[in-house]
């Protein structure tokens, strides 16, 4: 399966990272997904999203 | 008059509205203080000493003139940069904006003016708000006034330095992770984040959309009340600004809490908390039992995920915004804000859309909880400033990542949208400890008169930074 890595996925979009800073993207997107988990303690797969869709513009008056 | 920079408006409004005190007299003490503590603490990143005194007698003449607009009136004031003045720079204390001019004032900023309001100058930040340090690569680091060699908190850190020495007599932040109330809990002054949609975010640069808010930081909660009842109200310029009427928050400040039920969540609002900050807050906490408040826990299981909801949702945007420039010049930006947007590139548009999930279900929650208790209270922060430079701070012997840490327990009230606002409640050492009180949406005067009531405790002992002494 094709796996991308930070560097890649970054440069895939445009962007040069440093090369410094890879090492820490690797570590804290690990974080991030860590603190994600599988999201098993949360009713995900039926629930609707906080983003509106306001017909006709920003503000309903 | 002795030490006007250490008053706060309530005290200082009187004297003026009686015309013991001249807006001008005052405006040259402030601006007196805050060139002389420029170096010591680098809250400002522009001066408006010309305007300021202009503006400050144009004041005076409209008060002589039995013209007093109220408590505002005469006060000077500086802003954090990233709040848009007509025609004058704004930078985002970035490289990148160093001479981006806006052709409007801020819906903020004109609210202000029109309620007499001396501006004296912009206040420096963490650039582009994104970070919670202010040690800026390009206008230096802010210090804090109670002890120099710490952060003053972020993003918002100008104004918390300059309102807690005495450099503006009050301030406005904006806070999209905490960015109002971790400085305000860190240079021991009073924060408001008001409900998502109460303050217009018209002429504000967005750091992230659908969490950014604009809100008061102040000497005292009576002073954030005022502030409030000034910037709040509807604006068709802002799409999330929500119609409803501004409340007169200073007259629901009675300190009365009899029969208020406090909402404490043990599992993630005290969960690694330093001992000291724990302790101030459940002596606060205990202070308003003592006056006949009632505590209730309460659990509110979807904030396991709030962490990762604010991270994902912050980040993406952010990146968003600032996409092309990290393309195309990335070498411009600061090194530590340039890992963030390379980091926001990462989520997906399903970790995006899936974070709002999270956010709409911990919204549920707290409205469920709202039905129990009146406010929930907490921490402002887990723990108290840390030293300039140092990327890790001790949480009880332990030496955490300072990031991840000091957003924990103010990013909920980013991700709900739910006004919070931070209050002093005493010191480790010589550092201030931040109590937050979280409220129901667009319930302000609630969470305002239980910060009222905290501050009649006198938990900060009126302690007071002297930098210049320090120094």
């Amino acid at each position: 399966m094709l796996s991308l890595t930070v560097e890649q996925l970054l440069v895939s979009k445009g962007i040069s990272p440093k090369k410094e800073h890879l090492e820490i993207l690797e570590a804290r997107w690990k974080e991030m997904a860590d603190l994600r988990g599988n999201l098993d303690g949360i009713k995900i797969d039926d629930a609707d999203i906080a983003l509106k869709n306001i017909a006709g513009g920003d503000h309903v008056e | 008059m002795s030490n006007l920079h250490l008053k706060s408006v309530e005290e200082l409004a009187p004297l003026i509205e009686s015309k013991q005190l001249s807006p001008v007299e005052l405006t040259k003490e402030i601006l007196k203080f805050a060139h002389e503590s420029q170096p010591v603490i680098n809250s400002y990143i522009e001066f408006y000493d010309d305007e300021a005194l202009a503006d400050a007698k144009k004041a005076e003449t409209e008060i002589a003139n039995g013209n007093y607009k109220g408590m505002y009136h005469g006060i000077p004031l500086a802003l954090k940069d990233n709040l848009y003045f007509k025609d004058k720079v704004t930078t985002m204390a970035s490289k990148i904006h160093k001479d981006f001019k806006s052709d409007a004032d801020a819906t903020v900023v004109e609210k202000l003016r029109e309620a007499g309001v001396v501006f004296t100058g912009k206040l420096s930040m963490h650039e582009y708000a994104w970070g919670i340090t202010n040690n800026n690569p390009h206008y230096g680091p802010v210090r804090n006034p109670w002890d120099t060699t710490k952060i003053p908190g972020g993003s918002s850190g100008g104004s918390g330095a300059a309102v807690a020495a005495g450099a503006s007599v009050a301030s406005l932040g904006t806070d999209t992770a905490g960015s109002i109330r971790i400085p305000s809990s860190i240079c021991g002054i009073v924060g408001l984040k008001p409900t998502h949609g109460r303050v217009s975010k018209f002429g504000c640069y967005p750091l992230a959309w659908s969490l950014d808010h604009i809100g008061p930081m102040t000497k005292t909660v009576k002073d954030a009340a005022a502030m409030l009842e000034i910037i709040a109200g509807f604006d068709h310029r802002d799409p999330t600004a929500v119609n409803l009427p501004v409340d007169n928050y200073v007259n629901q400040l009675t300190g009365d809490v009899k029969d208020l039920v406090i909402g404490v969540n043990e599992d993630y609002f005290f969960k690694q908390v330093d001992t000291d900050v724990e302790k101030a807050v459940r002596k606060a906490i205990d202070l308003l039992v003592s006056k006949g408040a009632k505590v209730e826990v309460v659990s509110i299981p979807s904030l396991q995920y709030a962490e990762w909801a604010e991270l994902v949702t912050s980040l993406s945007e952010a990146s968003a915004i600032h996409h092309s420039d990290l393309k195309t010049r990335p070498q411009d930006f600061g090194d530590d804000i340039r890992l963030l947007f390379e980091l926001g590139e990462l989520p997906s548009a399903v970790d995006y859309l899936q974070a709002q999930q999270v956010r709409r279900q911990l919204k549920a929650e707290f409205t469920e909880i709202y039905k129990k208790v009146d406010v929930l209270i907490a921490p402002t922060l887990p723990v108290v400033a840390n030293d300039i430079g140092d990327d890790l701070v001790d949480l009880n012997g332990e030496r955490v990542d300072l990031i991840n840490n000091i957003i924990r327990f103010t990013g909920p009230g980013n991700l709900t949208g739910l006004p919070a606002l931070s209050v002093p409640v005493g010191f480790k050492g010589n550092l201030p400890i931040g109590l937050q009180v979280i409220g129901p949406a667009f319930q302000e005067g609630k969470v305002l008169n239980v910060g009222y009531a905290i501050e009649q405790f006198n938990l900060m002992e009126n302690r007071k930074p002297n930098i210049l002494v320090a120094k």
